[in-house]
């Protein structure tokens, strides 16, 4: 978030680096506003535009053909759950076992009952993030349609997702912890829920809150089998000092072999489909999680993704449905209004 | 004011202190102290004994470890350094521009002086934090956004600052003073050097820490002005802590802990004066 | 209790020697100016980075202003919106709510203190006092973090306590009351052992023998107060009453930093965002510099108000008077 903030004001006027990484999120702002960074066709981006993910590249391309951002990383989409919890709740603890739990979002929360009945505890973390976050990133359409109108308030998908995140609420099976508070890193190192949505990066976080529990996670596939949460883009400011030397780190870190090496280091998802089959990605396995194969899982939930396009206002638009799941939730929101206060908020928000 | 023929010796109250209040006065330590104290403990174990309940309040061994973690995670060292240069720089420049305006204002006689001093005292009253977009749109104009000069030219300007040192140069500086250095062929500049500042140096002193302590503590100027971590002040080190996707108490309580030191350290020298400072500075009208 | 030297001039300047030396003073050309040189600085920096950007907040109001982007003049449009939209009013009744929460019982409290600690016979008096004084130089990116973990629903210090006297956990952070109630204690906290010591040096300087005086005249501990004290403090008290308004009607830092998931909201409704968290967001966080100057204005006219209204009740306090 800062550094958005920190990129818009040095755009604004300031300082630019020859280099800058830009969030998934906080993209579509920027593609707005192309004249602020190099179309990257300039420097051979044309070539390399199939190694990626077509539905990654696109987000960073504008309606005319511009490349402003090569795509780093994302972060897939799976569940982290605790198999000594699940095992005391007498639930199956084997990942595939696991998986079949919860093939839809019902059954999920279902698991998520029979969990709370068992133990007194609570199952995920939360409802908003957890579940409407990543419920809604997997149907064929989001926010906008693909002429790029506004559909948010129309789409069935979108009230689908946040109906199912309504019903986790009301089921009582969450923890009520916002992801990244610092009641959300505690209650993850004491335990006190059993699962959440862990795209890859997510499971990093785990390691640092919960490092007393090494061994006792693994992973599992998500309710609806795909999904994506996060990814970076890099891209290079129109004012850079040295635009050439930007781009040579850009070709050569970001190519297939590159994103490859940084996988095997960082753990960080390649966006190069090429590099999906190669031994080396199938094969990783973390420890912490119980040996998941982490290549693995993670890149199947890329697959099946249909694309999606994102408007300027998308990150708007889903903050306003978060805050009004987490008022729900957490605060003193009436869940027969959630969904009309959302809609309200967001015009406001966005004036539209 | 109160005006009193005799000079009275000890004005403060000289009934028995009560018991009780020694207690408020302690329960009020306590209110000031904890939290400090608090982040200490935090500082020295980690988030797993942070959050633990009933909670723990002794502290651990764990410092140097999470200090160590700071320091790897942003260049924290680099900005305790900045907080210096910044808060430093502007607490010389204050003592030295106000004693300098303040000097003028109360020795000198000039033309408009009574205005120019009107409109200093209502500058105080002006809100500047909201203006904070033009503010960064200069600041982009000079080319200095990122940079250490954004943040201390602005903060040299400080119209308390001139009337507090106005205020005692006009009460430790007598006319006579000036009319003999005048005599005596001293120019304005000379005068103020070598007599009017050496005198009322301890209050310029007093205003240098406040102004150092409250650039040192400013956040959201350098917030909006600030980009690289080499140019981080130690407060927005402490913020770019609390980015990590895991929000780790250990840490952020450690990096809250090490911006702290440098001012504990100053203050446990020369907290005595500020305070010295304060009581002195007793208000009139 | 302010220490008067003066040298002494070796003789009293007998009356032509005066006369020479207001010459001096009145000086060459390069005299002349030196006044205007000692304090151009201020007035040269504060035109600079205090005056214009105020006025030019006024301009960039009228714009439609994406910083990375276009401007387009849109008039008074900035303004319509703001007044219609519920998160500006939502804004200022948090500004408000917060402001006089910390301001009030920081300043009824510094009072006591101040008049606790107008004791001679005070032992530990030096302890206290730099003690009071410990807040104030504590940053305050660190004092949000560990106030916000001290409030904390499920893992907060404060929470375990109330706990303990069987009352359910509060979530402060999350309630709209409960967010102010932290961030005003936050505010308080900082100011209240300042504010004290500065009560404290205005206190120090009445005679004990007005007191004296009074009790022989029958005055009471509350008619002493009302009578003496409070009129001996009416400067220090309108000092107070308005540097804390207009400080405390911009707070920033301690909303940003206590809701780490939602920081420029400072909570998923905005419970607890302040109009310069808000002019921020819209300004920095949205990108649209005209709607968050033109919140800027209404803040400045807010403050204007409030500190004109308070300095004016303030004033009301009846001056000392011989």
């Amino acid at each position: 978030m800062e550094t958005a903030q920190a990129l818009t004001t040095a755009l604004a006027g300031g300082k630019v680096p020859d280099l800058v990484l830009i969030q998934g999120d906080d993209l579509p702002k920027f593609v707005q506003q192309p004249q602020n960074f190099h179309d990257l066709r300039g420097f051979g981006a044309e070539g390399i535009k199939s190694d990626y993910l077509d539905w990654v590249i696109s987000q960073s391309t504008t309606r005319n053909g511009e490349i402003l951002g090569i795509p780093t990383d994302v972060g897939g989409m799976a569940v982290a759950y605790r198999t000594d919890l699940f095992a005391a709740a007498g639930l199956p603890t084997d990942r595939e076992a696991v998986g079949q739990l919860w093939p839809t979002w019902d059954a999920f929360i279902e698991t998520g009952t029979r969990y709370t009945a068992a133990t007194g505890k609570a199952f995920v973390d939360n409802a908003a993030t957890s579940v409407f976050y990543q419920a809604v990133n997997q149907g064929s359409q989001k926010y906008y349609d693909e002429a790029g109108n506004l559909v948010y308030d129309r789409n069935p998908q979108v009230k689908q997702a946040f109906d199912l995140a309504l019903k986790t609420i009301r089921a009582g099976v969450t923890a009520k912890q916002s992801s990244f508070s610092t009641g959300w890193s505690a209650a993850m190192g004491q335990g006190q829920f059993a699962v959440l949505a862990a795209p890859s990066w997510m499971l990093n976080a785990i390691r640092m809150n919960a490092p007393d529990t090494n061994g006792k996670w693994d992973i599992a596939t998500i309710p609806g089998g795909r999904g994506n949460w996060g990814g970076s883009y890099l891209a290079i400011p129109k004012r850079a000092n040295n635009p050439q030397a930007a781009w040579n780190y850009i070709a050569e870190t970001q190519s297939p072999t590159g994103q490859l090496e940084h996988f095997l280091v960082e753990g960080s998802l390649p966006t190069t489909p090429s590099v999906y089959q190669d031994p080396r990605l199938t094969s990783r396995q973390e420890p912490f999680f119980s040996n998941a194969p982490v290549g693995k899982i993670y890149t199947s939930s890329l697959l099946g993704l249909t694309p999606f396009y994102i408007g300027p206002d998308s990150s708007a638009i889903g903050q306003e449905f978060l805050n009004a799941l987490t008022n729900v939730e957490q605060g003193a929101g009436d869940p027969d209004d959630a969904w009309e206060a959302a809609l309200r908020n967001i015009k406001t928000a966005i004036g539209k | 004011m109160i005006s009193f023929p005799v000079r009275a010796p000890r004005r403060r109250r000289m009934d028995r202190v009560r018991w009780w209040h020694y207690l408020l006065l302690s329960l009020a330590c306590v209110a000031c102290l904890f939290p400090l104290y608090w982040m200490f403990i935090v500082a020295t174990t980690d988030t797993a004994t942070a959050t633990q309940m009933p909670p723990e309040i002794a502290p651990g061994g764990n410092f140097f470890h999470l200090a160590g973690l700071v320091l790897a995670t942003v260049p924290f060292l680099q900005a305790i350094l900045n907080s210096l240069i910044v808060a430093t720089t502007i607490g010389a420049g204050q003592a030295l521009l106000c004693a300098l305006a303040g000097f003028a204002f109360a020795k000198l006689r000039f033309p408009g002086r009574n205005t120019l001093f009107l409109i200093v005292v209502l500058t105080m009253t002006v809100p500047t934090q909201l203006a904070i977009i033009p503010q960064y749109l200069i600041i982009s104009e000079l080319g200095w956004v990122d940079t250490l000069q954004a943040l201390i030219v602005p903060g040299l300007a400080s119209a308390f600052g001139i009337f507090w040192m106005r205020q005692h140069i006009a009460m430790t500086i007598g006319d006579e003073l000036m009319q003999a250095a005048r005599i005596d062929g001293a120019s304005t500049w000379q005068i103020f050097w070598r007599i009017a500042f050496p005198i009322v140096r301890p209050a310029a002193f007093v205003l240098g820490l406040f102004g150092f302590v409250t650039a040192w503590n400013d956040f959201l100027w350098p917030f909006i002005v600030l980009k690289s971590p080499e140019r981080y002040t130690a407060q927005i080190a402490i913020k770019a802590l609390q980015n990590n996707f895991a929000i780790d108490l250990g840490l952020a309580m450690s990096g809250s802990f090490l911006a702290t030191i440098p001012l504990l350290i100053l203050f446990f020298f020369v907290g005595k004066r500020m305070v010295a400072g304060i009581l002195d500075g007793a208000f009139k009208g | 209790m302010r220490t008067v030297t003066t040298a002494r001039a070796s003789t009293p300047p007998t009356a032509p020697t005066r006369e020479r030396a207001r010459r001096h003073i009145a000086g060459g050309p390069v005299e002349r100016l030196t006044p205007y040189a000692y304090t151009a600085p201020f007035f040269l920096i504060f035109a600079v980075f205090g005056l214009f950007p105020l006025l030019f907040t006024f301009y960039v109001a009228l714009f439609d202003w994406n910083p990375i982007g276009e401007r387009t003049f849109i008039g008074t449009d900035n303004f319509a919106r703001m007044l219609e939209d519920p998160r500006f009013w939502n804004a200022t009744t948090n500004t408000v709510s917060i402001w006089l929460l910390s301001t009030v019982p920081q300043l009824a409290v510094a009072l006591l203190l101040a008049h606790l600690l107008n004791h001679a016979r005070l032992r530990f008096a030096t302890f206290f006092r730099m003690s009071l004084l410990v807040p104030y130089i504590t940053s305050v990116a660190a004092t949000a973090i560990v106030f916000a973990q001290l409030f904390d629903r499920d893992f907060g210090l404060l929470n375990w306590l109330l706990g303990l006297v069987g009352v359910e956990p509060f979530d402060f952070v999350q309630s709209t009351w409960g967010s102010h109630v932290l961030i005003a204690t936050m505010v308080a906290w900082r100011w209240f052992g300042y504010t004290t010591l500065l009560y404290l040096a205005s206190l120090r300087a009445i005679p004990r023998a007005i007191y004296e005086a009074s009790a022989i005249d029958g005055a009471g501990t509350w008619q002493q107060f009302r009578h003496i004290t409070i009129p001996a403090l009416r400067p220090v008290i309108i000092f107070t009453v308005v540097t804390s308004t207009i400080g405390g009607l911009q707070i920033f830092t301690e909303p940003l930093l206590i809701s780490p998931s939602a920081p420029l909201t400072c909570g998923p409704i905005r419970q607890c965002q302040t109009l310069t968290l808000f002019l921020y967001e819209q300004g920095f966080g949205q990108f649209q510099f005209g709607y968050g100057a033109a919140i800027g204005v209404a803040l400045f006219m807010i403050i204007i108000v409030i500190a004109s209204i308070n300095y004016l009740l303030s004033a009301r306090i009846h001056g000392a008077h011989r």
